[in-house]
């Protein structure tokens, strides 16, 4: 081999390996096809999510199944920052053609509006529901060697020693935090809150007894109260999840408290056809096999909710989070 | 817990389950090899691939696969090119591209796959020994201690940086502030950010990674710019002989034990490990003074440190279901596609497929080498393009992954700074190292620092004295220690400058 082809073929070869990684995104986004039904391309899902956590991993399971119902693939594109605003701004920016959605929750969704400085869009008339793909409930747990047995037991030395009680959370106004401080706020307590970077460290700091108590989804401790190390004290919900174990509205919490809503939302203004297009896939996808045991095997739920229905449910945070934070601030 | 043991290996010697690590072998690599594309990113786009293989010993080595590999191939731009591509080559880029323009580039990489492959392998076995002994330690590891512990090793590198301490001082500073930028952690309260949004998050490793490291490199070989056709080096090299990997071996084995009990601990990391492995090795070696001049041990320093950080999370994370980083928390998902629940009753009720799945990781290593070994005379040939096609390819490279890691037009920008600042730096002969870890230490020291506070409340010196006497140890003794090796690395400074002297005469 002449030392001119030799480099030719190394630096084709070289193209090649970089050139690889980029393709298993770039892709399938070079499909063009003429006009033809939506959706005629694939659809790009914003994840305001860091890589690795549990909404990630949610984002990943059901865009490996919905494609099955849309003909098309769902493509998951990373916009971590700005607790999330980052993401759903390009995602309020993009064109409403039904080819960019954003997965995000609750908090994110309504909450934010009122504890992150946001000047750049507005979530509700820029956003509309696609589906709520699931839900999760917060539970208050402890170490089964600690001290306490029951809420009421907590409740009564956080009322004797106002501050000392720690509780580890997972992150400023997120998952584990907006329960807290509507515990403390409907409960008149307070506790002495230790951030972490997410619910994994927080309960860590719960095992190894750095904190008092923490919360978590029931799925993400269903092991250690297997194991005997970590205790249900109540579920949120106005009824009862755990035998035997109270509910949010029995320890005087409103029945709201507690909950995350995953959900997909598009950009406002994108065709109705095309959103009902979507929202029928999503209803489809609920009685895939499949897509139902990947689920429950993340100890995720398939609580669907129908992106229309939703709308009435984000009004009524928007008033209650509206509430929560007006009161915070004004203590 | 024998019987599990000898399950397992059954369950681990199959074709198919090395086949795929083979395969997530090698996409690790060659994910590592690009820069800015993280061994998370890598991973997080593979994770489908395991759910939908319905096999917890095919799904899961292929992921492990990717996760060594990717560690690995960050080597590759960091020697070839002084591009490192992620956070845990950055000790890689002391000796590496010097071994490069010496015309060493194919002994460097295949001294990175050994130390690699060695270590990896040693941590493994030590986890799969160690994982229920260990799991217990973990847990004494919280927020105070991993505090003490950053402090310390800002401590470490600022004694022993590279130049007058006053030059590595003023650089760590400067890193430690740069990591400041942002919104603090506690209050989400925007700091030196001049009201934009695009500094909110602060400032992202990868463009500070590469504009530090490789911007100055490209301006040295643009600036140089010899006649046309010239290149970085005519030729690859030798290869690595059998007997400068013996001399290295106690680096290794060093650089292994620092990598694995940082592994252990969850939220430390990979730069801190090949950090202080390289700093102990040129600590413990008869001649300090060739370590970031093209020193192979250096090398091997390094890349053991930051791959047998590798085996020992898993350890949290089987035995706690708590996962360190992003890449575990990713490998958490999969176990639990998998039908296996990371936690404390993981080992009772399907101890053999968990300890299938570590053996499965410790044989990897064998395939490590073999695809490791085939891959090198295809990367190390990059050096023996012309300059003329290589800067433009690595100017390429070092835009394309700066925004590749997070898809955000103003890491362009900071990129573009750093760079900047890089040149300055060397032109000044200032270190950019400890500018660097400073970056990465500071943010997360004041994390841990805040947490520490919140956890210790108004009673800190009970808390000090009582609950965590651990932290207060490693806080008082770190002065100590630091006095003493910044003493040594005096020592050393000076018996170079009488060296360089001596022959200058």
């Amino acid at each position: 081999m002449s030392p001119s082809l030799l480099l030719t073929t190394v630096v084709r070869r070289s193209a090649a390996l970089f050139a690889l990684p980029w393709l298993l995104f770039a892709g399938p986004m070079a499909q063009q096809a003429a006009l033809a039904q939506y959706p005629e391309k694939p659809i790009t899902l914003i994840t305001p999510f860091a890589a690795g956590g549990s909404s990630d991993l949610t984002a990943r399971v059901f865009t490996s199944f919905i494609s099955k119902y849309l003909g098309r693939p769902m493509l998951i594109k990373l916009v971590p920052g700005q607790a999330g605003q980052k993401g759903t701004l390009e995602a309020t920016k993009a064109a409403p053609d039904g080819y960019t959605l954003v997965f995000i929750d609750n908090y994110r969704d309504q909450l934010h509006q009122y504890t992150f400085r946001n000047d750049y869009y507005d979530t509700n008339e820029d956003l509309v529901t696609v589906v709520r793909i699931n839900y999760g409930q917060i539970a208050i747990i402890v170490r089964t060697d600690g001290p306490y047995e029951t809420w009421a037991q907590l409740e009564a030395d956080a009322r004797a020693r106002p501050g000392q009680i720690r509780m580890s959370h997972s992150g400023l106004w997120a998952a584990l935090f907006v329960p807290a401080r509507r515990i403390m706020q409907n409960l008149d307590l307070r506790f002495r809150m230790v951030p972490y970077r997410g619910g994994g460290p927080a309960k860590a700091a719960l095992m190894a007894g750095d904190v008092d108590f923490s919360m978590a989804f029931p799925a993400t401790v269903a092991v250690d109260v297997e194991a005997g190390k970590v205790r249900i004290l109540a579920t949120a919900g106005p009824e009862r999840t755990v035998e035997g174990v109270p509910s949010f509205v029995e320890i005087g919490l409103s029945p709201n408290t507690g909950y995350i809503h995953r959900i997909v939302m598009a950009p406002s203004g994108v065709p109705e056809d095309r959103l009902m297009r979507l929202r029928r896939a999503f209803a489809a996808l609920q009685s895939d096999e499949a897509y139902l045991a990947a689920m429950r095997r993340l100890g995720e739920n398939t609580e669907y909710m129908d992106g229309v229905d939703y709308e009435a449910v984000r009004i009524e945070q928007s008033r209650e989070y509206g509430e929560l934070v007006r009161a915070i601030a004004g203590q | 817990m024998i019987e599990s043991l000898l399950a397992g290996v059954d369950l681990a010697l199959r074709i198919d389950t090395f086949i795929w690590i083979s395969g997530g072998l090698l996409l690790g690599m060659l994910m590592g090899a690009l820069p800015g594309f993280t061994t998370t990113m890598g991973m997080s786009v593979l994770v489908p691939i395991s759910f939908l293989v319905g096999d917890p010993l095919i799904g899961i080595p292929f992921l492990i696969g990717v996760y060594k590999g990717g560690i690995y191939g960050g080597s590759v731009p960091a020697i070839l090119i002084s591009m490192p591509g992620t956070g845990a080559s950055i000790a890689t880029v002391f000796d590496g591209p010097a071994l490069t323009r010496k015309g060493r580039s194919r002994k460097a990489l295949e001294m990175s796959l050994f130390a690699s492959a060695i270590a990896d392998f040693f941590s493994d076995v030590l986890t799969l020994v160690m994982i229920v002994p260990v799991a217990a330690i973990v847990l004494g590891f919280g927020p105070p201690e991993i505090a003490a512990v950053m402090f310390l090793s800002l401590v470490i590198i600022a004694v022993t940086a590279t130049g007058p301490v006053i030059k590595g001082l003023i650089m760590l500073g400067l890193g430690v502030w740069v990591g400041f930028v942002g919104a603090d952690p506690f209050s989400a309260l925007a700091r030196y950010t001049f009201g934009t949004s695009e500094l909110y998050d602060g400032f992202h490793l990868i463009p500070i990674l590469i504009g530090l490291f490789a911007l100055p490199e490209i301006f040295k070989a643009v600036k140089e710019g010899d006649g046309p056709g010239a290149r970085a080096a005519s030729f690859v090299g030798e290869r690595l002989r059998f007997d400068e990997l013996k001399r290295s071996f106690p680096t290794i084995v060093r650089s292994t034990a620092i990598g694995s009990g940082i592994g252990v601990v969850p939220g430390l990391g990979q730069p801190i490990a090949a950090m202080m492995g390289y700093i102990a090795a040129k600590n413990s070696s008869k001649h300090p003074e060739t370590f970031g001049k093209g020193e192979l041990d250096g090398i091997a320093a390094a890349e053991a440190a930051n791959n047998a950080v590798n085996g020992p999370t898993m350890v949290p994370l089987l035995t706690l279901g708590i996962p360190g980083d992003a890449v575990t928390a990713l490998l958490l998902g999969a176990f639990m596609m998998q039908g296996l629940r990371p936690g404390p009753t993981l080992l009772e009720s399907s101890g053999d497929v968990v300890f299938g799945i570590l053996i499965a990781m410790v044989l990897a290593n064998g395939l490590f080498v073999v695809i490791g070994y085939l891959t090198i005379p295809l990367f190390a040939r990059v050096v023996t393009i012309k300059k003329s096609l290589l800067i433009p390819i690595t100017i390429m490279l070092a835009f394309a992954g700066t925004y590749l890691a997070r898809g955000n037009p103003f890491d362009i920008v900071t990129l573009i700074g750093f760079g900047l600042i890089g040149i300055a730096a060397r032109e000044a002969k200032f270190d950019v190292a400890p500018m660097v870890m400073g970056f990465i230490l500071g943010r997360e020291l004041e994390y841990t620092f805040g947490q520490t506070l919140a956890l210790a409340g108004d009673d800190w010196i009970r808390f000090a004295l009582t609950e965590r006497l651990g932290m207060t140890t490693v806080v008082l003794a770190t002065p100590v220690i630091g006095l003493m090796l910044g003493r040594r690395m005096t020592r050393f400074r000076k018996r170079a400058l009488a060296r360089d002297r001596e022959q200058s005469a």
